[in-house]
């Protein structure tokens, strides 16, 4: 029984690392008023890069800094088409997403020719802290995680601290996705912020995408993120736009994936579709106010024109 | 908007005799003065840079371009199997476009068109499925459009009531809808008391049993062509949905809410059931085009069987700007250049995903540009 | 000394529209130079130019002698230029504290007490900045702007939402800013704040500087014919009031007087309504409590014998009447409390009040866009409360919205359909299609009647003048048959002086007609020379009624708009006092 318990917590754990970094990126993107629905295609882009650093490389390491400026220029892209030209955010996001999948696909035969090279990539090894390991279920969840998987839990809890609404970078975030023109007048650089907020996404993004290359599978494959970026946007709209409720929901939703393995092994049947769904049921009902209050910034996916 | 109200202040140097001031249409002045400016100028240049990048891919791949366009153009129009294919996919977007402009008309953004099309798709394979092996086509075809278009309806009409009662952005409500309606058909056909097939073996496919020949949409044109009764229905659709949004006092109304909910409601027009009929329609044509789906070879319901249609459905939409005319064009052109792709890869060797790079491309170029070009009326930011 | 502002040659153009022509502009530190004009002169675009809201054409800015172009809000802030916008600049989910905090200013509080003590401006940081009433947000606002110790502080229509007193306190804070040192630019349409609070002022019209000087040199009857082009004596006491001129301030020069001469100036296009308004006078001259009796419908005779059965069926027998309306917000508050009133059938009753005191709300119940916690509203006998606008419409009751862009009209759709969107059943073709021909003919014969400039029946209504908008919308209202009673919010706001008058025929037209006419309007001088009988609005009681033309009524309402009146009463003790007729319900039930 605790088997399989630690087993259902670790890979909860694992499945929702990915989830953490790239939503507490999206988190802010959102209250700064941008729906980067592109997280999708920053996380695609980011494993595809740092695939081919660290294939090229041979080193890890250089696999996760080619992921990072992959996914600076993807998110600078996302960024100039929805801040600064004001196109459409959703357009934008969507075929973003298609780009990615599109040019990753096609840069995949030719950076490994068919198959074959993406297997194996040079990879993070899982480093254990000793004592804290052996706590019973949660050790191994927690703490034999990769350098990217600690830094995912670091990366989060940092952004979450650093701009809570408590702090005045929060508050500025804040107010910029809520009334873009009062915070103008109020003298905030309401560009800059979004700009920002929209390039520290790509930076998580891509690092969520480097971890389920390099540290999970040690391979890229077509299509690695399969969803998971969208599921990033939603955890944002669960967690209604606040840091740790998003982190919870991006831990539940981890869970909720890992139950569909875990499952068999306790004699349940749960039928996996119902399983992935959920979250998405989950945030329906949260953003609907049916489970407590929830309000999207007034600003979402409105962009800002100073005068007319 | 603290600014001055441009448009509405009357011209500072004429005297009151001389209102109506010269400035009322600036749309027009500009697209006199700037051609360059012009949608289809725009949409032009947007299309010659996406196919030099295409051009550049193609190369890259290691293939000619000669042979590429050949098996492009062959992939296109080089068979009647061909264009058949092609203007099914048209079909299916026209039918996805179509509505999201009628809620887009009321000031709706209908992101839901997957979920729906899934929704739609669901019914019509249960109704197909339960019909009678020898149901008539007569009788057939039509009750698993209907089902596509009241399932499809009702699954807007979730996003729609959450709207017009507890005032919940549509947008995000019909992106998580998406997610929710692909996962309904991955459980429909999953579990043998839904919609799976009866399991046999453990080589049984997670899909549904075949429909019934009465409920397979009728071929149109020879018998090459793969070519259904969607191309029709899509046709009428967006013939339809543009004589109405045009001509008719429903259109007007329409538009009038998506302009103005407040002073809509003022004049005594039902706002909420606007709002919400213009967003369930857009999901009842989506779920025609479910349905159109399932009931076309292979004929049943399987997982993935949307492969991502409403998203690129509403993306034909947001880039026609309320035109059907546009509608119309763009899903010919997505539709063809899809149906080429696959047979870029069969034929030339280069990646089908060369295609789907230049039709993103295209697609963000033109977004990208849409500042700059002019605005049509009756279409809101 | 070198000026603290110095604008020259100041271009802005939106299309072929110049909204500043050529504005040069000398604002001398320690001194408070008012900014006059009508609205659509373009006293707010000079204003957001100075406070980098936008960017100019041509010309240029000196600041205390430097060159001086602001790109952003944030450049101007950087170089001391505060801006006090006429639309406010808080974020309205957040604090107060949360608001001041956005701005980055070290030692923050010590700030606050500052100004605290300089200004006596205290504010409660912890109130949610949306929630607050449009006076103290204001102030907050205010607060905002000094936080910064601005070298220049630009102030734009800062009074639109303040009471007397508070407009008062308001003007003394610029003083003292002034005499701090700092330059103060005040923009205003109201000439009497210029004289009060202005060292300097300039008088733009049309875009360029009409004129200005010292404000010593300066006097009302000087100033006027500079804002809106031509003498005091050619203005109604109406139009003088739209103008903020107090009657008094032009006496000297013209025959500005509220009363019958003034009725006389109406266009010959109305109906006159003679002496009536002087034997109202007489029948009402009582004080508050004789009034309660009621002005006799002065067209009674002229709205049919049906308009009233004339044995004093009060609420059944009104144009429109409301009984214990109230309406209360979501924190509890009262946005309205037991709110009720009668018009009369030819009766023009106005609701005075400054903004924020339930009059849009009140107006909100009356259209039918909010639905009153308690409470009933009847038109001539009909109990509407629960009605839908469409049955209000089929009703006879016109509306006149507040707000002409966001719930008056579609400014993107056409004159034609805005003018005939309630009722486009009435146009078809074949049974489906639209009538667009039937439509433009029936809008042209429209456009002609009420004088309205539009390029044609299918212009955008954007395109028509705020003045041409404003006809169409009362247009479409008075067309209403039968039009048993119009409410109309502040029906003259921001429009220039011919459109005002024009919409002043308007209304006194329809009471004319007999319909009941209910006018709520910011403009105390409007609503004095327009009603017969003001009520008003405090805290979403509504007091009174005082009649305005009894002498000292002014005052009278002046002091019930910031509640100290003792004496004020509220309007539903005096109006339907219970021995009065049937009961409401009995009324409807007599029907």
């Amino acid at each position: 029984m605790s088997a399989v318990a630690e087993e259902l917590a670790s890979g909860g754990v694992r499945m929702a690392l990915p989830l953490l970094l790239a939503s507490s990126g999206e988190l802010l993107s959102e209250r700064a008023g941008v729906l980067n629905l592109s997280v999708e295609g920053m996380m695609l882009t980011g494993a595809f890069a740092g695939a081919v650093g660290a294939h090229q490389s041979g080193s890890a390491a250089v696999g996760v800094l080619t992921a990072i400026v992959a996914g600076l220029l993807f998110a600078a892209l996302q960024a100039l088409l929805s801040i600064t030209l004001r196109a459409d955010q959703i357009v934008t996001g969507i075929t973003a997403n298609a780009l990615a999948l599109g040019a990753t696909t096609y840069g995949a035969r030719l950076a490994f020719g068919d198959g074959a090279g993406a297997k194996s990539l040079p990879g993070l090894d899982p480093l254990a802290i000793p004592l804290l390991s052996d706590l019973p279920i949660l050790g191994p969840a927690l703490f034999e995680q990769t350098l990217l998987g600690y830094l995912a839990f670091a990366v989060a809890i940092a952004l979450a601290l650093g701009f809570s609404r408590r702090r005045t970078a929060g508050l500025a975030i804040d107010a910029v996705g809520e009334d873009a023109l009062a915070a103008d007048r109020s003298g905030l650089p309401v560009a800059f912020i979004r700009y920002g907020t929209v390039l520290l996404t790509g930076i998580t993004a891509a690092l969520a995408g480097a971890h389920l290359a390099l540290s999970e599978v040690h391979a890229f494959s077509d299509n690695i993120t399969g969803g998971i970026g969208y599921l990033a946007v939603v955890a944002v709209i669960a967690g209604r736009w606040r840091a740790w409720p998003t982190l919870l929901a991006c831990l539940v939703f981890g869970l909720a994936q890992s139950l569909q393995f875990a499952a068999p092994a306790i004699g349940l049947h749960i039928s996996a579709p119902l399983l992935t769904t959920l979250p998405y049921v989950f945030a329906l009902l949260a953003v609907s106010g049916l489970v407590g209050r929830s309000r999207a910034p007034s600003g979402l996916t409105v962009p800002f024109v100073r005068a007319s | 908007m603290s600014a001055p109200t441009t448009t509405t202040s009357p011209p500072p140097e004429s005297p009151p005799s001389a209102k109506p001031h010269p400035t009322p249409q600036p749309a027009l002045r500009t697209r006199l003065h700037t051609l360059p400016r012009h949608p289809l100028t725009v949409a032009l240049v947007a299309a010659l840079c996406a196919a030099v990048v295409g051009m550049v891919l193609v190369v890259a791949a290691g293939a000619e371009l000669g042979s590429a366009w050949q098996a492009l153009e062959e992939g296109m129009f080089g068979s009647s199997y061909a264009v058949g294919s092609s203007l099914n996919s048209a079909a299916v977007l026209a039918l996805i476009a179509a509505g999201f402009t009628v809620a887009h008309r009321a000031g709706l953004v209908n992101v839901g068109g997957e979920g729906q099309l899934c929704a739609g798709g669901t019914a019509a394979a249960a109704v197909g499925l339960v019909l009678p092996a020898q149901v008539p086509t007569a009788v057939g075809v039509p009750l698993v459009v209907l089902a596509g278009f009241l399932a499809g309806a009702a699954w807007a009409s979730i996003a729609a009531w959450l709207k017009v009662k507890r005032g919940t952005s549509e947008v995000i409500t019909t992106l998580l809808l998406n997610f929710i309606g692909i996962g309904m058909v991955s459980l429909a056909v999953h579990e043998e008391a839904l919609l799976r097939q009866p399991v046999t073996s453990s080589e049984t496919l997670p899909q549904s049993a075949p429909l019934p020949t009465g409920a397979q949409l009728p071929l149109i044109g020879d018998v090459e062509s793969p070519a259904t009764a969607v191309v029709v229905i899509a046709a009428v659709a967006v013939l339809a949905t543009g004589i109405v949004l045009r001509h008719t006092a429903l259109g007007l109304r329409l538009r009038a809410v998506g302009h103005s909910p407040a002073a809509s409601a003022r004049l005594g027009l039902p706002v909420g059931r606007l709002e919400g009929g213009g967003l369930a329609f857009a999901g009842g044509l989506a779920g025609i085009a479910g349905a159109a789906l399932v009931a076309t070879a292979p004929y049943v319901l399987a997982e993935h069987f949307s492969s991502g249609y409403g998203f690129a459905g509403l993306v034909v939409g947001l880039l026609a700007r309320g035109s059907l005319t546009a509608v119309a064009a763009v899903s010919l052109l997505f539709g063809f250049l899809t149906s080429g792709g696959i047979n870029l890869q069969l034929a030339a060797q280069v990646p089908a995903s060369t295609v789907q790079i230049v039709q993103s491309l295209l697609v963000l170029f033109i977004a990208a540009a849409m500042l700059f070009t002019t605005r049509r009326p009756g279409s809101r930011s | 000394m070198t000026a603290a502002l110095e604008i020259t040659g100041l271009v802005k153009s939106y299309g072929s529209m110049r909204a500043l022509d050529g504005v040069d502009l000398v604002v001398e530190a320690g001194t408070v130079h008012c900014v006059l004009g009508e609205n659509g002169a373009g006293k707010s675009t000079l204003c957001h130019a100075v406070a980098g809201s936008l960017t100019s054409d041509e010309g240029s800015l000196l600041l205390y002698g430097e060159s001086y172009a602001p790109r952003r809000p944030a450049d101007a802030l950087a170089a001391g230029v505060a801006m006090v916008h006429q639309h406010f600049s808080l974020v309205s989910t957040l604090t107060v504290g949360e608001n001041l905090r956005l701005l980055r200013l070290p030692d923050l509080a010590g700030r606050i007490a500052r100004v605290r003590e300089a200004y006596g401006l205290v504010l409660e940081l912890d109130a949610v900045a949306g929630k607050l009433p449009v006076g103290v947000r204001q102030r907050v606002e205010i607060v905002k702007a000094l936080l910064r110790d601005p070298r220049l502080l630009v102030l734009d229509e800062p009074t639109g939402v303040l009471g007397p007193a508070e407009t008062d306190a308001l003007l003394e804070t610029c003083r003292r800013i002034a005499a701090a040192g700092h330059a103060v630019v005040l923009v205003t349409h109201k000439l009497g704040e210029a004289v009060r609070a202005g060292d300097h002022a300039t008088v733009l019209r049309g875009g360029r500087v009409a004129g200005g000087g010292p404000m010593a040199e300066l006097s009302a009857e000087r100033l006027v014919p500079l804002m809106i082009g031509r003498s005091v004596g050619a203005l109604d006491a109406t139009v003088a009031g739209a103008v903020g001129l107090e009657p008094g301030a032009v006496e000297p020069v013209g025959p500005v007087t509220v009363g019958p001469g003034a009725a006389g100036s109406v266009p010959a296009a109305v109906e006159p309504r003679g002496s009536a308004p002087a034997a109202l006078d007489s029948a009402g001259s009582a004080p508050a409590a004789g009034e309660s009796a009621g002005p006799v419908p002065v067209t009674a005779d002229s709205a049919g014998g049906g308009a009233d059965d004339g044995d004093g069926q009060r609420v059944g027998g009104a144009a429109l009447g409301l009984s214990e309306v109230t309406v209360r917000r979501a924190d509890g508050t009262y946005a309205l409390d037991r709110a009720a009133l009668e018009v009369g059938f030819g009766e023009i009753v106005g609701i005075a009040g400054v903004e924020g005191n339930g009059q849009s709300e009140l107006m909100a119940v009356i259209a039918g866009s909010l639905a009153p916690d308690d409470g009933r509203v009847v038109l001539h006998g009909r109990d509407l409360t629960r009605a839908k606008p469409a049955a209000r419409t089929g009703a006879g009751l016109g509306v006149v919205p507040e707000d002409r862009h966001h719930e008056g009209c579609v400014p993107e759709l056409s004159v034609a359909e805005n003018l005939h969107l309630g009722r486009l059943g009435e146009f078809k073709r074949f049974g489906v299609f639209l009538d667009r021909p039937a439509l433009g003919r029936a809008t042209e014969k429209v456009l002609g009647e009420h004088d309205v400039r539009a390029p044609g029946a299918f212009a955008p209504m954007a395109s028509l003048s705020g003045g041409n908008q404003q006809k169409v919308v009362i247009a479409r209202e008075l067309a209403l048959d039968p039009l048993v009673c119009l409410a109309a919010s502040q029906p003259t706001r921001g429009l220039d002086i011919g459109a005002v008058e024009a919409v002043h025929a308007r209304i006194r037209a329809a009471a004319a007609r007999g319909a009941g006419v209910l006018v709520v309007s910011a403009e105390l001088d409007e609503l004095l020379a327009l009603c017969d009988r003001v009520l008003v609005a405090y805290r979403g009681r509504l007091l009174g009624p005082v009649d305005p033309r009894a002498e000292g009524a002014r005052e009278r309402i002046g002091a019930l708009m910031v509640g100290a009146d003792g004496a004020g009463v509220p309007a539903g003790v005096g109006q339907s006092p219970p021995t009065r007729g049937p009961s409401p319900s009995k009324a409807i039930g007599a029907h």
